[in-house]
């Protein structure tokens, strides 16, 4: 069930990948729609730690296009809402997330994003 | 509002974590509880089933016995004494705070013993001598206005020379009236791990599992992590509490096939505050950015029941290791070779991981098995570093063996760089390592902890 919100704090981990290495690019996805609790104090807290322009372009790739392209100053509760919808209730079950740069391509199956490296690409 | 003191009544085990937990809620719900009364002596007390403390508001009461796992109940605090004598005696100078009770409120008297089974004619001969008070209400079993406890405490089951005790050789007795049950205890059977949809050997009773999501402050809203996830048990707990909550754990295996820690979430009404479940080895981690959680939670591999290992290759076998690794066959999913992890490193990493990955004012909490006879608190020490500080350290002892719940709070409000992963080799390279005695804990554990010249 991959979270637009989990896609947008994973970045591609191999050794020496260090530019260009987020946002991960969907491919072949299936992707379900799961209802969650709004929290607009948790949308906000987390706003800080997002990457505005990622959201925005993954959450096209998936379908959505209710996100600003820009992200604005103000916080309305309409915009609030949708950034729940978009970062809380768009899930990823299978597919693959690809590194830009490396060409990484970290599988999803069953909702669970396999992360682990391989043995040439650890530190 | 003057703050009353109140009788805390808890349960009889963990006795160590009864303290942190009080003040964890405190802390959590923003109000302060006095432990004026404990000033010096707070280490003895804890051993304690009954203790007093003083609050600024009831209110305060029951939301601590909604919350806490160790409360049993508490009280509004009359009175106490090593004899009736001093108990009465005490109890007639509280009379200003139970005096309003005398015209016209019903009531009804309970008489408990802790470690000690009081027999009805004794309960009845007890009751009786509180007979001064002379309150006029209806006497309701059923559903009284006010419910007045006597409790007799005899220090252990078992007199000092081995005899039972005799009735009436308690060491102190207690007089209140109650104000809450202890609500939060259910909360063990609710998450029952054999009623679980999901479990394994390694899942953590519910009893422990809860007060660990206790001292993470999990709320609505907080985002929480267990970086060795497993079969998830505190997810369940944090996420109960409001929590939401993201795991990982190098074994994808656990979590395949319609996760069972979703199936087990969706049995306690959760499952949507399960962020994500992934798979990969924390010394590893492809989190983006640091400062994301407001607290880790997690039972770290030691090695016993589920093996502690990272990615990589163990120096010495190098060459028969890539002989078995080199050719995978097709059709079976890519598995990276581990080599083990030992315990004292990966706490150190741990602690580290933590300053990077918690928002300031964040809490790691997690459990450090220990060897009884060689722990020295330096050994907790030891693995802090800047800007982390040590907030609670409450033993679970299973005799020659302990586990330390440890919780730990990230004070400071700079943001640190990733750790290295590697912070005990470098130390060991400089050569001024401390060495804690949970060092090569699974080596001493399954030698039975025999010091090296017994064995
Ligand atoms: C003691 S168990 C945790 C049990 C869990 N609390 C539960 O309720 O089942 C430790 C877990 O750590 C995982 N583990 C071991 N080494 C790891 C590593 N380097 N990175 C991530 N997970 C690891 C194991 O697969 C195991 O599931
Ligand atoms: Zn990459």
């Amino acid at each position: 069930m991959v979270r637009l919100i989990t896609h947008n704090l994973l970045a591609c981990h191999v050794k020496g990948c260090t530019t260009n290495n987020f946002p991960l690019v969907f491919q072949d996805v299936q992707v379900e729609l799961q209802e969650a609790e709004f929290n607009p104090d948790f949308i906000r807290n987390m706003l800080p730690r997002l990457e505005w322009t990622a959201l925005v372009n993954a959450a096209k790739q998936v379908g959505d296009t209710s996100l600003p392209l820009e992200q604005p100053d103000m916080m309305d509760d309409e915009l609030l809402q949708k950034l729940h919808h978009a970062l809380m209730e768009i899930h990823i079950i299978e597919g693959a997330m690809v590194c830009q740069n490396c060409r990484h391509a970290y599988p999803i199956s069953n909702g669970i994003p396999n992360m682990l490296l391989a043995e040439h690409e650890i530190g | 509002m003057p703050s009353t003191e109140y009788l805390f009544v808890f349960a009889q085990s963990h006795e160590e974590f009864r303290v942190p937990e009080l003040l964890s809620i405190s802390e959590l719900y923003g109000f302060t509880i006095g432990f004026n009364r404990y000033a010096n002596v707070l280490e003895k007390a804890v051993k304690r089933p009954f203790m007093i403390l003083t609050l600024d508001n009831e209110e305060h009461a029951k939301i601590l016995a909604q919350r806490c796992i160790m409360i049993k109940s508490v009280h509004e605090f009359y009175a106490e004494g090593a004899s009736y004598d001093a108990l009465h005696e005490h109890n007639c100078r509280a009379r200003p705070q139970w005096e309003r009770y005398i015209p016209d409120t019903s009531f009804k008297f309970y008489v408990l013993g802790y470690n000690f089974t009081i027999s009805q004619r004794c309960q009845h001969e007890i009751i009786e001598s509180f007979a001064y008070m002379d309150f006029l209400g209806k006497i309701d079993m059923k559903d009284p206005e006010v419910t007045l406890t006597v409790f007799e405490e005899y220090e252990s089951d078992r007199a000092p020379h081995g005899e039972l005790h005799k009735y009436g050789e308690f060491k102190q007795v207690y007089f209140g009236r109650l104000i809450v049950d202890g609500t939060a205890r259910a909360l063990i059977g609710t998450f029952n791990v054999k009623k679980r949809q999901y479990f394994g050997n390694t899942s953590m009773e519910a009893e422990i599992s809860l007060l660990m999501a206790n001292q993470t402050l999990a709320s609505p809203g907080k985002l929480i992590y267990d970086p060795f996830i497993g079969t998830g048990s505190m997810a369940y707990t944090t996420a109960y509490f409001g929590a939401l909550v993201y795991g990982s754990d190098i074994d994808g295996r656990q979590m395949h096939k319609t996760p069972g820690i979703i199936r087990a979430a969706a049995q306690y009404g959760v499952a949507s505050r399960i962020m994500d479940l992934c798979t990969f080895d924390v010394t590893n981690h492809p989190w983006r950015c640091g400062s994301l959680f407001d607290a880790i939670i997690t039972d770290p591999p030691y090695g016993v029941r589920a093996g502690a290992k990272r990615l990589g290759r163990k120096k010495l076998r190098e060459d028969r290791d890539r002989f078995q690794y080199a050719s995978p066959r097709p059709n079976e999913p890519y598995i990276p070779p581990t080599k083990p992890y030992e315990l004292s490193q990966l706490v150190t990493d741990l602690v580290h991981l933590a300053r990077y990955l918690l928002r300031p004012g964040g809490r790691l909490v997690f459990f450090l098995p220990t060897v009884s006879d060689e722990y020295a608190p330096l050994d907790v020490h030891a693995m802090l570093c800047d800007g982390m500080e040590l907030v609670a350290n409450s033993l679970q002892d299973f005799g020659s063996w302990g586990r330390r719940l440890i919780t730990i709070k990230k004070t400071s409000l700079v943001e640190y760089p990733p750790p290295s992963f590697d912070s005990v080799r470098d130390a060991e390279e400089s050569g001024d390592m401390y060495v804690p005695a949970h060092k090569d804990f699974r080596e001493k554990y399954f030698q039975g902890f025999k010091k090296e010249s017994e064995s």
